[in-house]
């Protein structure tokens, strides 16, 4: 979240809106109105610019993403039909990225989540949501801590040791994150949760 | 007047088959203040879960577990817990929700209160444990010291009469600890205090239960069991340096 730009002063409640308005619109769009696509890139790397986000920093987060693009285009691409243009498919894949892109990188995600439950979304997603949001960063520490201890006992640069070791890791970061999983269930319990 | 904790009994086995506790019998009378000490893997921990219903998985029928007098059951279940209230050993698994005033307003939204008294019960502890404006903060950007204290206000929150404490200084700063302790005593509850910081029980609590294996191995005055330095190596505790400093005839500040 970057602070100082006019969208980030916007109610969230109405910028969720327009992100789904946004959205909706891009996919219901004629594949042939390749020009609208055009101008609805152009305007929310606008929105982008205005909002002092890092160029760098967009596009980096859209390559993260961009494989889940692919996956889509190529479905498209082996389309029995062959009626669909697998270039529209990631075109507009990618105009919803920007799209989330911008809207959580000018709010934060308790205000998202606050305009949710006001919009009576069921409780169980937006505790899911919450909770989710909550832990990625404890679950980040916990993997950046696992890699340094990791790392800092690495003596060989042995690429199959490298991907051995990284499934250690990540399988004890599931351990550890269900076993964290229960005890937050706990913590829960403890203060009344029903 | 019916102890505010009674325990009779007391065991219990992890599903892997672990002994956790075993035959532990005690009883606090309310405004008790005790430390429960112990080596790792002692039962400390479990004895606490305990306490608030989150052990066992489903209440027995006997209740070797009473809050003023009163058996857990699976029907008061929730009246238990808001009157126990659980500090958790790692404030992380605790402050589940995105931000501070979220979080300390858990426990009084459960139990049904207006927003209005939310907000009011959320700013009263948010100010009795020193976070007065801090409520729109994130939770994952506190430091050690302010998250133990956020912890605290969430189970302040629920007016709970009985905290059960675990290992509350244990990643505390000297100042963070010392603040801490200074915020325990002027709570008005029945505490029980599970924690290796021996210098906390000291100034804390007037009496102590040692646990080793599962079972009490001690219970009596604070001074006395630690002064014992026998039985505090015996059991992976020591003597604290701080009796030094404590005459043996007006050893307490805590009641």
């Amino acid at each position: 979240m970057f602070a100082g730009g006019p969208l980030q002063r916007l109610p969230a409640a109405l910028k969720l809106s327009a992100a789904l308005v946004i959205i909706v619109g891009t996919v219901l769009l004629p594949v042939d109105w390749i020009g609208c696509l055009a101008g609805e890139g152009l305007a929310l790397m606008l929105a982008a610019v205005v909002s002092r986000i890092p160029f760098l920093i967009l596009i980096r987060r859209l390559a993260m993403l961009l494989p889940f693009v692919f996956g889509v285009a190529l479905a498209g691409m082996l389309n029995p039909g062959g009626g669909l243009d697998w270039r529209i498919i990631a075109a507009k894949s990618t105009l919803c990225l920007l799209t989330v892109i911008l809207l959580s990188h000018t709010t934060p995600l308790g205000e998202v989540i606050r305009v949710l439950q006001r919009l009576r979304v069921p409780g169980l997603l937006v505790t899911t949501m919450a909770l989710m949001h909550r832990y990625l960063f404890v679950l980040a520490d916990e993997a950046g801590h696992m890699r340094r201890a990791r790392a800092s006992r690495t003596f060989t640069r042995g690429r199959r040791f490298a991907w051995s070791a990284l499934a250690t890791v990540l399988s004890r970061l599931f351990i550890r994150a269900s076993e964290r999983a229960e005890r937050i269930y706990d913590a829960m319990c403890a203060r009344g949760w029903k | 007047m019916n102890p505010a904790v009674e325990v009779t009994s007391l065991g219990y086995c992890y599903p892997d088959g672990t002994e956790a506790l075993c035959g532990v019998s005690f009883s606090l009378m309310p405004g008790a203040c005790v430390g429960l000490l112990g080596p790792n893997g002692s039962g400390k921990s479990t004895l606490l879960r305990h306490l608030n219903g989150l052990l066992p998985e489903k209440p027995p029928a006997d209740g070797n577990v009473r809050i003023h007098g009163e058996a857990i059951t699976a029907e008061n279940l929730p009246s238990i817990r808001r009157r126990v209230g659980l500090l958790f050993q790692n404030p992380d698994d605790q402050l589940f929700c995105p931000t501070v005033e979220e979080d300390v307003a858990f426990g009084p939204r459960q139990l049904g209160l207006s927003e209005a008294a939310v907000a009011a019960r959320v700013q009263t502890v948010l100010v009795q444990v020193g976070l007065a404006g801090q409520d729109r903060r994130a939770t994952h950007h506190l430091s050690q010291g302010e998250k133990r204290r956020a912890c605290l206000a969430g189970v302040l929150a629920c007016e709970a009469s009985i905290l059960a404490l675990d290992e509350p200084t244990s990643d505390l700063d000297p100042r963070g600890r010392r603040e801490f302790k200074a915020l325990l005593r002027q709570i008005d509850a029945t505490k029980v205090i599970a924690t290796h910081d021996l210098e906390l029980v000291v100034e804390l609590c007037a009496r102590s239960i040692v646990l080793d294996h599962g079972r009490v191995v001690a219970d009596g005055a604070t001074l006395e069991l630690l002064g014992n330095e026998e039985l505090m190596l015996a059991h992976g505790l020591e003597r604290p340096h701080i009796l030094q400093h404590v005459h043996p005839h007006h050893p307490h500040e805590a009641h």
